[in-house]
């Protein structure tokens, strides 16, 4: 609902070259995962807790007011990477508190609810609050999810990139950036539509199935694969594909027995920076495929329909969008032909 | 009972365990490669194992073979190994230190097997080159030589390493040991990982036969018999031991070697089935008391007596961590626990009665 | 089998528990060691069975010193009972006993019918062998002591080391154990309390402060004037009218 309206503001302000942005009236108020907060005017120093809060923040342009960054996954998206260089980076993980309020920030931008929730690693909202410090935690993570049970929460409904767009135009509002929000949501939502159009015209057969990867604790040992729920499973819904991992938890571990007898047409496999378990590596992960006696057997292995994708893409981000992307144009290029 | 009628039994007793032990080590075997994650029809099975070992041409799907052949049998096998060696373990423990209470983990292997793997999985130790089974194989040791080194600290001279004071030392070093390395797991977690992270270790620390693959047979196997060789040999020593340490060497046992070299062996051994398969506990504790209520203290039938019940209680237990929640596979330490704690409750009631 | 000390010394942490005991028991011989509690009696006695190496001296079983010899080759010469040794194992009367044949069983020489005898026999010396299949920890503190009495027994040595065996024994087994050890045609060190019962073996050793200060006959070395210094006793010395053998009545403790 939201994607039609913004686009349809999009489209008329295009078609009718005028102007019609709107201008946030301060003080603001919003309720933000279960928090109501007002702004007063826009936040003119921003720390930020989660690579996702931070790349949006420079894909509306804000790149000159955040003073802090922290909890990386991976190199920043290529066009922000000067305007990156120059802003400090406080921690790689997770940040201390008083690292972060020592930036003097006015509001602290949050991916993940569990950084500031109320067993926050870094600290609680109330203790941000206190000093006088808004934080706004990215509605994807707490708006169909339920951070208090589960090790990543579990998924209370399907997540949507609804929830992105809610956190650009609301983060927009705050900044006063409207402009730059809309336009970004539009660039956004038509590229997924391009994807939603591609993978339904490439006929792709009617039951196809795919599981997504991210990583082991070693070789061999249970993966931790996508679940229904979350943003795997919201871009396996959206190209017509069926997941064959059944859990609602967001990262199931489910061992390699189950995924080879469901035997998927697909795999996606997570690429990443980090280092941390074997399986991270995604050479590591395809020589798995190629050499484990079972799931060599597995027609996406034997077949070569592996798709290789950025892990920060499997995660409920904006660069969901771009795993959609990169999801349909691998279907693209493979052969269902058997 | 006069002296031929104790012979003639004991005799009989053990000519009968000839037979029983691999039949119901075989039993045990199959009922792992039979019973798993998703339901496999048995003559599938059948098909698969006759193809394998006998050679026969069956024809069947591949990644079913390869789930039964590659997957499960391996796994059993490697459950069998790793059950006995940690029940051998307490064993020899037991009899050694003259506690009741005594088991690999006392002597902080398992929590240095867990430190080790943490440290390579979250803080990132060896940047890659090191797998998490070789982190724990080496913590596993690295703190079991600082518990021994501790124990002789407390220990040296006094009394001239009487049984009681020379146990008490271990035990306590033990405690030490563990409690120093579980707190350093713990920092590292908080300290550097993710809640995912911290979940995937969690699920290996409590034990996990997910990755075990043939490769891991050839090395469980191996440590396995090793290990129950070690005993077998040594069993007229641990039995000695029952007074404690200065009654067996009254009775002429070179108590310092043969104690150092039967710690140092079952360490070893108890080392590379942690890094195979993470932390399971109460195995090398309840095990031993179980069998001792069946065949007695004579470590001449209470070794393999334990071995083979070791074994297949793991088996047993592997099997239950796989079809008690559908779609889920619980660690395996949570399963030994859940069954192994109140089991060791009952057991010590019952001795207290009789 | 001659057994016999030089000048040993043992210490533990820096003090001394052992100083310059000298002592030679001839093979066949009951000698007795008497002395105040810490005396040293244990140390000595463990020192005499191989247990702990001397920090000076040596032991020697006929010429051959102990040192020299595996705690196998010891053990199939020399038993020993200590004071106090238990277990929570559920273990019987006869297991414990068989446990005294540890030194000659090996691989190559299993367990036989003559080791059936020599157990069944050991349980009789002690008066133990009615209860052969009764669970060690059903037994009272006496009983227990015999049975380690009959496992040292069942070691078939050639030397006999007792630590106050007798301590928790009644009066007629205290005697009867005394009988049997003296009548063994085996060197035999017990340590005693009993001044009188001592008074049985063949020679006497006096202990002091980690010091062997008298040893000889019985009647020799049990002196009033010993008794008051060493023991902290008044005592007064007679003769039993019927044999003749030296009886020692105590009066008070100084």
């Amino acid at each position: 609902m939201m994607l039609r309206l913004t686009t349809a503001i999009a489209a008329s302000a295009v078609g009718l070259a005028q102007a019609a942005y709107a201008s946030t009236d301060y003080p603001l108020t919003l309720t933000n995962c279960g928090v109501d907060f007002s702004v007063t005017s826009p936040p003119e120093r921003t720390v930020t807790v989660g690579q996702s809060a931070t790349e949006i923040l420079y894909s509306l342009g804000l790149a000159d007011r955040v003073n802090g960054t922290s909890v990386w996954f991976n190199p920043v998206l290529p066009q922000f990477a000067d305007a990156n260089e120059a802003i400090e980076r406080i921690a790689n993980d997770d940040p201390s508190f008083e690292a972060v309020v020592n930036k003097r920030p006015d509001l602290v931008a949050v991916q993940y609810e569990w950084h500031v929730g109320s067993t926050g690693s870094v600290a609680t909202r109330e203790q941000f609050h206190e000093l006088g410090i808004n934080t706004y935690i990215m509605p994807a993570d707490c708006d169909t999810k339920d951070n208090s049970t589960g090790g990543d929460g579990t998924r209370t409904a399907a997540f949507s990139t609804d929830s992105i767009y809610k956190g650009i135009t609301e983060l927009a509002e705050i900044y006063d950036v409207q402009d730059a929000g809309e336009a970004l949501i539009t660039d956004l939502a038509a590229r997924e539509q391009r994807a939603i159009d591609l993978a339904s015209s490439l006929d792709l057969p009617e039951d196809l199935s795919a599981a997504f990867w991210f990583s082991s604790t070693d070789l061999g040992v249970s993966p931790f694969v996508a679940g229904q729920l979350g943003a795997p499973g919201y871009m396996m819904e959206k190209l017509g594909i069926r997941n064959v991992i059944e859990s609602d938890e967001e990262w199931p571990t489910v061992g390699w027995e189950s995924i080879a007898r469901a035997d998927p047409d697909v795999l996606v496999i997570a690429s990443m920076d980090r280092r941390r378990f074997p399986a991270d590596d995604i050479e590591a992960k395809r020589e798995f495929l190629r050499s484990d006696p079972v799931t060599r057997e597995m027609k996406a292995v034997k077949n070569n329909r592996i798709v290789e994708m950025d892990a920060h893409a499997m995660s409920a981000t904006m660069r969901t969008i771009y795993g959609l992307e990169t999801l349909a144009e691998s279907l693209s290029n493979m052969s269902f032909n058997e | 009972m006069s002296i031929a009628l104790t012979r003639a039994s004991s005799a009989h007793f053990g000519l009968r365990w000839l037979w029983i032990t691999p039949l119901v080590l075989v039993t045990a075997l199959i009922a792992g490669t039979a019973i798993g994650e998703t339901p496999i029809p048995v003559d599938t099975i059948v098909k698969v194992l006759a193809n394998q070992m006998i050679g026969t041409d069956y024809p069947v799907d591949r990644i079913d073979a390869g789930i039964i052949w590659n997957y499960r049998l391996s796994r059993a096998v490697v459950a069998a190994c790793c059950g006995t060696s940690l029940a051998l373990a307490g064993v020899v423990l037991q009899a050694l230190l003259r506690n009741p209470l005594a088991d690999p983990y006392l002597m902080g292997i398992s929590a240095g097997a867990s430190t080790g793997a943490v440290a390579v999985a979250v803080a990132g130790l060896g940047a890659g080159a090191l797998s998490l089974s070789l982190g724990a194989f080496i913590g596993a040791l690295l703190s079991f030589g600082i518990v021994i080194m501790l124990a002789h600290a407390a220990n040296s001279g006094v009394g001239g390493g009487r049984g009681v004071q020379a146990a008490g030392a271990i035990i306590l070093a033990g405690i030490a040991g563990s409690q120093l390395f579980n707190a350093l797991t713990a920092f590292i977690i908080t300290k550097s990982a993710s809640a995912e992270q911290a979940r995937g270790i969690m699920f290996w620390l409590m034990g996990n036969l997910s990755g075990v693959r043939w490769a891991d047979v050839t090395l469980a196997v191996p440590a396995a018999l090793f290990g129950l060789l070690v005993c077998l040999w040594h069993r007229r020593s641990l039995d000695a031991f029952t007074f404690g340490a200065d009654s067996a060497a009254s009775m002429g046992i070179a108590v310092r070697p043969v104690r150092g070299m039967l710690i140092v062996a079952m360490a070893l051994v108890t080392a590379v089935m942690v890094s195979i398969v993470g932390a399971i506990g109460f195995v090398g504790l309840v095990i031993p008391h179980a069998m001792r209520f069946i065949v007695g203290s004579r470590h001449t039938r209470l070794v393999p007596a334990t071995a083979l019940a070791g074994a297949v209680f793991l088996i047993g237990s592997d099997i239950l961590s796989r079809v008690l929640v559908s779609g889920q596979v619980l660690p395996i330490g949570v399963i030994t626990s859940l069954i192994g704690a109140p089991a060791f409750a009952l057991v010590l009631v019952r001795g207290k009665r009789s | 089998m001659r057994l016999s000390a030089e000048k040993l010394a043992w210490s533990v942490h820096g003090t001394p528990l052992l100083t310059d005991v000298n002592l030679t028991v001839d093979p066949g011989q009951t000698f007795g060691l008497v002395g105040p509690n810490g005396s040293g009696k244990t140390s000595l006695l463990r020192l005499l069975a191989g247990l702990n190496k001397p920090k000076a001296g040596r032991v020697l079983m006929d010429s051959q010193p102990l040192h020299t010899l595996k705690q196998r080759a010891i053990a199939q010469s020399v038993a020993l009972v200590e004071q106090q040794a238990d277990t929570t194992d559920r273990i019987t009367v006869r297991q414990v006993v068989s446990l005294g044949r540890t030194p000659f069983l090996s691989a190559l020489r299993p367990w036989s019918t003559e080791d059936d005898a020599i157990v069944a026999q050991a349980l009789r010396d002690v008066d133990m062998a009615h209860m052969a299949d009764r669970l060690w920890h059903t037994l009272s503190g006496g009983e227990r002591q015999r049975v380690h009495i009959a496992r040292a027994l069942a070691q078939q040595p050639k030397i006999l080391l007792l630590d106050e065996p007798t301590n928790h024994l009644d009066i007629r087994h205290q005697l009867s154990i005394l009988e049997l050890v003296r009548q063994l045609p085996i060197t035999v060190v017990i340590s005693l309390h009993d001044l009188n019962q001592a008074m049985e073996c063949d020679r006497i050793g006096v202990m002091d402060g980690g010091r062997l200060i008298d040893s000889g006959l019985p009647q020799d070395v049990l002196t009033a004037n010993r008794l008051e210094q060493t023991f902290g006793v008044h005592a007064r010395v007679i003769d039993d009218p019927a044999d003749g053998k030296q009886i020692m009545l105590f009066r008070s403790a100084i």
